[in-house]
């Protein structure tokens, strides 16, 4: 019994010292982690809204139908107070792990262009979808994310179809899809929701079909 | 002094961890498809190899026999955050790209292996050189296993293209069955390069 205990103290005395020396190593490493987090954050957005003057930090009022995709966070662009678009940070399954990508959502349900933050997928492969010299049309010069941008929501969204998957790499292009999806939708429900986007039977109404866009909330203002 | 440069020269060529002693492949596999990568996942792991030798030589003599696995596990995972969280900090790009194998350097047999094999019995300067030479060890077959696979199976080394633009990349390099090719030349190649070396040594004798 008494042995035990001694091993026990033992035990407990390195785990102490280990967690000191985590301690003192977190505290100095956090403040720059955090800021080359937002720093990087910072530079997607104002990639996607070149225009965009002021971000403003919407992520508590929106929120992901899709089960599988995680919004961490979501920022509405305003240049001069007028809104812009809504960048959506969303988070899913791929290949090789997590996968985080920034969309950007337009006022007129269209999708403004699409990040790569974080993609683990294996190198040559579905590496190739954070690429920028990787085309799935080499013609137009369009890489994997850049084919979503112009593309409105109600579109189907369905990789081999209306989306160009990346040679060899199924998974991730329908993976990286869904996200985009989930996140696009996410972000124009809260644009409708805040009454933002134009309703679905006015406006840019021709240009989709309407099927998502009917189902949406009554237009009431999302409690900012 | 000697004997110093003797145990490191072990790890480099005659006891090189992943050639002959043949232990921590799975992240040595997974991380060769880029040079940068290799050369990352080499560093990191030596410095997480040198720390925990030293400090488990320093207590070799106060850790108990019967709790030694747990307490060698607490130290070398406290050494492994610390190297996560400073590659988080500092560099941002190789962290994300490593991903998940740098929180598993915690269970790698390399660094278990030479510290219950090694440090746990040692004075803290044999343990300081063993564990150079076999980082040492460690990174150069990381650095040349990612610099072929690149080569072949992306065009590029250490990220900048070298291949001229006509040449179409054997996937197959990047993907796990090429790694495991490479891997078994490399093997093969030290075994040839050990065995020479022998006999020259016998010659010289």
């Amino acid at each position: 019994m008494k042995g035990t205990l001694k091993l026990g103290i033992a035990l407990a005395l390195f785990a102490v010292g280990a967690c000191a020396g985590l301690a003192v190593v977190y505290s100095i490493t956090k403040p720059q982690i955090e800021a080359q987090d937002q720093l990087a954050l910072e530079a997607s957005l104002r990639d996607l809204f070149p225009q965009g003057e002021d971000f403003e930090d919407i992520s508590a009022t929106i929120s992901s139908a899709n089960a599988g995709v995680n919004i961490s966070s979501a920022f509405l662009a305003k240049r001069g107070g007028a809104p812009l678009g809504l960048a959506v940070k969303a988070a899913g399954p791929s290949y090789g792990g997590q996968a985080v990508l920034l969309v950007g959502v337009e006022l007129n349900r269209s999708i403004a262009g699409v990040r790569i933050l974080e993609l683990n997928d294996t190198a040559g492969l579905g590496a190739n979808a954070k690429n920028p010299g990787y085309y799935v049309d080499k013609a137009n010069k369009v890489t994997f994310p850049g084919q979503f941008a112009g593309k409105f929501v109600t579109d189907p969204f369905v990789v081999k179809s209306d989306v160009v998957a990346i040679t060899a790499s199924t998974i991730t292009s329908n993976s990286l899809t869904t996200i985009v999806k989930a996140a696009a939708d996410a972000g124009v429900l809260w644009l409708e929701n805040s009454a933002l986007a134009p309703s679905a039977d006015q406006g840019s109404a021709a240009s989709y079909g309407g099927s998502a866009a009917s189902e949406s909330a009554p237009e009431t203002t999302g409690g900012k | 002094m000697k004997s110093l440069w003797k145990t490191f020269k072990q790890g480099i060529i005659y006891e090189n961890p992943l050639l002959m002693l043949m232990i921590g492949l799975c992240s040595a596999l997974a991380v060769t498809s880029s040079v940068a990568n290799g050369l990352g996942m080499g560093l990191a792991m030596t410095f997480v190899l040198l720390f925990s030798e030293i400090v488990i030589s320093l207590f070799r003599k106060v850790i108990p026999n019967s709790v030694r696995i747990p307490i060698f596990i607490i130290i070398i995972a406290a050494f492994t955050t610390m190297v996560d969280l400073v590659m988080k900090a500092y560099f941002p790009d190789l962290s994300k790209s490593m991903g998940v194998f740098i929180p598993l350097i915690v269970v790698n047999c390399i660094i278990m292996g030479r510290v219950e094999a090694f440090a746990s019995k040692q004075k803290l300067m044999p343990a300081i050189f063993d564990s150079l030479g076999m980082g040492l060890g460690y990174t150069w077959v990381m650095i040349a296993i990612s610099a072929v696979r690149e080569l072949l199976g992306n065009g590029s080394l250490a990220g900048i293209p070298v291949m001229p633009a006509s040449y179409q990349p054997i996937l197959f390099f990047i993907l796990p069955p090429g790694g495991f090719l490479v891997f078994g030349l490399f093997i093969s190649f030290n075994i040839w390069l050990k065995g020479r070396m022998e006999k020259t040594a016998k010659e010289r004798a």
